[in-house]
This record gives structure tokens, sequence and C-alpha cells, in this order.
């Protein structure tokens, strides 16, 4: 049966003492570079930096709404993403011959307008999160939102993916509330 | 320095030896098999699908059917972190005994770990294609530390193969092995670190956001696929014994058929301290 006190070599090959001693290459060669070990650590080291790397973008993913419209001159032009809540009211539009959705992003307190072209998520409604990847664009959105920003700007994006929670319980579930009385705060689903 | 003489894994003898089988293990494969119908029919069967009435709009949303990955996706991901963890401490006894066991159990538990994890990948994938509406997120931090630790391991089970002996290289993998499962505390921990910043969602276990036959199916989900992983890393662990047995076995056969080709003067010159008419 195997046991973990059996033993084995240096580089975990088992010894053997008979000879003529047996040509080894693979293990020769081994011990021959210890050159490669370097090699591995600086290439282990480099994994390591390029996953803090990507972290550290990675925690920069998206922007709150109110974050995207207080850094709005900052990214004019600069396509990005930003998260928020759908408000009620989605406008169903076409735009250069191609479909589009036309919604008010919320977050906190702030609003943003936002044309989305293309299908929206399978999943997307108000109340749901979205992150969406676009950039500003100055001027009018269509009309017929409910309560828009209308603070001049809007959204164009062209990706959206559904930001789902955690909750899994049929009742007592939270939703948090945005842009909303407080009474619709929460509530059992 | 001198090495200390080691002895070679030992080849099996007799057929009763040469299976992976044993009535343990078939006991719990039956069982896990059993364990698995029973999940499958909780799954997919009695459970409701995620559907809640928005506070505010009073539509409809959830996962619906979607949520039914859930049973399967969160179980394989644990069992990806405990078999890794396996393989973190038998490198570990792999550098600090040397033995063929603990390197043969290192090998077994990255290799079962990384199917996990690549299933952990395709559920996942599968799940945020309907939920998402992507089947996958370039940036997200649970998404790209979960992929660094799949390619890592990979990796290492690459370098395992990089020689035609792995016991050649059993050192070095265990290194590899050891700095790869740090990335674990970053994949577990990053939709909490990066709380809103991560498309993913945070823990719903640690939070107690799920309840009744949902929690249990989940649970039931846990014990099955740790039934599977442990039948699999059995399996794997005595496959890998024979393998190494074998190997060994080959290799002092070689030598015997080198002795055979060997004049005797040469290997008395060889051996240098053996009288002639000795035995070699």
């Amino acid at each position: 049966m195997p046991d973990p006190g059996d033993k084995m070599g240096p580089e975990g090959d088992l010894i053997d003492d008979l000879t003529p001693a047996p040509a080894r290459p693979e293990s020769g060669s081994v011990q021959r570079r210890p050159g490669a070990v370097v090699v591995l650590v600086v290439l282990v080291a480099a994994v390591v930096a390029v996953l803090f790397q990507t972290l550290g973008d990675a925690s920069l993913f998206f922007y709150e709404a109110d974050r995207a419209v207080e850094l709005r001159s900052e990214l004019d032009g600069d396509r990005f993403r930003v998260v928020g809540t759908p408000q009620p009211g989605i406008l169903e539009i076409e735009v250069d011959g191609g479909s589009a959705v036309v919604f008010t992003l919320c977050a906190g307190d702030v609003l943003a307008d936002v044309v989305h072209l293309g299908d929206p998520a399978e999943l997307f409604q108000p109340g749901v999160p979205v992150v969406l990847q676009g950039s500003w664009v100055r001027g009018p959105v269509p009309p017929g939102l409910v309560a828009p920003a209308a603070d001049g700007w809007y959204l164009r994006t062209d990706h959206m993916v559904v930001k789902h929670d955690n909750d899994y319980r049929g009742e007592g579930a939270e939703l948090k509330a945005c842009g909303l009385p407080d009474d619709n705060a929460s509530a059992g689903g | 320095m001198a090495e200390e003489p080691m002895s070679p894994v030992p080849l099996p003898e007799g057929t009763a030896s040469d299976t992976t089988g044993s009535r343990g293990s078939r006991l719990l494969g039956v069982l896990t098999l059993v364990g698995l119908a029973a999940l499958g029919v909780l799954a997919f069967v009695l459970t409701d699908p995620d559907v809640r009435i928005h506070p505010s709009t009073g539509a409809e949303f959830g996962q619906f059917d979607a949520v039914r990955m859930l049973y399967v996706h969160v179980p394989l991901a644990v069992m990806t972190y405990l078999a890794y963890g396996l393989c973190a401490v038998a490198s570990l006894g792999v550098l600090i005994r040397r033995t063929p066991w603990w390197d043969v159990t290192a090998h077994a538990a990255a290799e079962v770990g990384t199917v996990f994890c690549g299933l952990v990948l395709v559920t996942g994938s599968i799940w945020g294609r309907p939920v998402w509406n992507t089947w996958w997120e370039w940036g997200d931090v649970r998404l790209m530390t979960t992929l660094v630790l799949f390619l890592m391991f990979a990796g290492y089970l690459a370098l395992r193969r990089t020689t035609g002996d792995p016991r050649a290289v059993s050192r070095r993998a265990a290194v590899v092995a050891l700095v790869a499962v740090l990335d674990i505390p970053l994949v577990n921990r990053s939709v909490e670190w990066w709380e809103n910043r991560t498309l993913h969602q945070q823990s719903t276990l640690g939070d107690l956001k799920i309840e009744d036959l949902t929690l249990f199916t989940l649970m039931l989900g846990f014990l099955v696929l740790g039934m599977v992983l442990a039948w699999l890393l059995l399996h794997r662990f005595r496959v890998g014994w024979l393998e190494r047995a074998a190997l060994d076995h080959s290799v002092a056969a070689a030598i015997v058929e080198r002795r055979g080709e060997t004049p005797d003067d040469e290997l008395r010159r060889a051996v240098g301290d053996r009288s002639p008419g000795e035995p070699l």
C-alpha cells in the first residue's frame, strides 16, 4: 500500500544504487540548470504582477451612475462602464435603422439618461441594476421618458449586462431603492 | 553528500491489486450516483424557479430557471478550492518529506481540481448568458481570478509533463502549486473586497439570503459534489500510484537488462570493490 514515508530523491525521483548508474538525462539536465529555477521564479513574479495589475484595473470595472455624472467632463469621449438602476418608463425607438431603448438610469439620487443601441438584455427591466458600456454624448434624449435627467447629456451605450443580486429568498428579499419613495425602498417579493 | 538510499514504489503483485477499485470506493461510487440522481431531481424538478415580485414595479423578476445552475456551480467552486488546497498541502509534503506518496497526491488533487475548476467556468458561463446577458465578461474580478487559477494549475499539469519522467519535476511543480494556490483567497474574497465593482454577485450563504428547499438543495449539492471529488481523488491517486510503480519497475527492468548486456569485467571495473568470481 502507498505510504507517505516512502522516500524519493532530491528531484523527486527515486535513487537506485545499482551500478553501473543508468543515464538520467532529465534529472541531470535539471541539476545542471539552476538558472531555470530563476527563470521560473521570474515568470511567477511576472504572473503575480500581471494579476495585481489586472485587479487594479478591475477595481474600476464600472462607475456608479452618480460617479459617472460627477466625472462627466473627465470622461467626455471616453468609453467606460457604468452601473445603475433603470427607472420605469422605457422607450423603444429606432436609431440609424436599428432598434434602441431609451431610459433613465439612477444611482442614489442622481439620474442619467441612456440611449442603448441594440437589443437590451433578456432580463432587462425597471428596478433591476444593469451595467452598460458606452460614452457620454451631449444632446437631448428623445421625448417620452417619465422622469428624465434632462441635463443636456445622455449615455450612448451598446453593451448591456444585468447585475443580479445575491438574494434567493422567496419572501423578505430586499431591493435597494433608487429614486423611489422610502415606502418602496424594500419589500417582500 | 551521499543521498540516502531510496526504495522504489512496489509494483502490485497479482491481479487483485491491478485495479483502482475497492469495496469502499465502490460503495462510495454507488452512494455518489444515488446522490447525483437525488440532486438532479431536486435541482431540476422539485425546487422552484427564482421568481420574485419587484416591490416598486410589481413585475416579476429574478433568475427564473437559470437559478438551477446554482446547485452545481457553487459546490463545484468550493470543491475546486478543496482540491487545490489538498494539492498545496501535498506539495508541502513533497518539499519537506520528498516522498512519492505526497507527490502522487498533489498530482491527483491538481488534476481533479482543474477538471472541477473548468466546470466552474463552464457552468458559470452557461448561467451568465441568460442572467447577465453575456457568456463572459472580461475584467470582472471574480471571473478573471478564477480563469487565472485555472490557467496556473493547467500550467502546473503541463509542467509535470515536460519530461517523460514526472518524478524529475515534482519539486518544481510543488513550488508552482504553492504559488498558484495563493490565488484562491483572491477568487473567494474578490466579490467582497471589490464589492459593487464586480458583475458577479456577493456571497449568498454568508448573508443567509437563501432558505427552505433552495438551501437544502444547495447543501445537498455540496455533499454530493464532495463525494464526487473524493471518488475521483481516490481513483486518480491509485492510478497515479500504479503509474509510478510501473515507471519504477520499468527503470529497474532496464537496469537489469543493461547489466545483461555489459561484460562482467566492465561491470567489475565499474563496481571496483568486488572480488573476481563474486556474483554481481
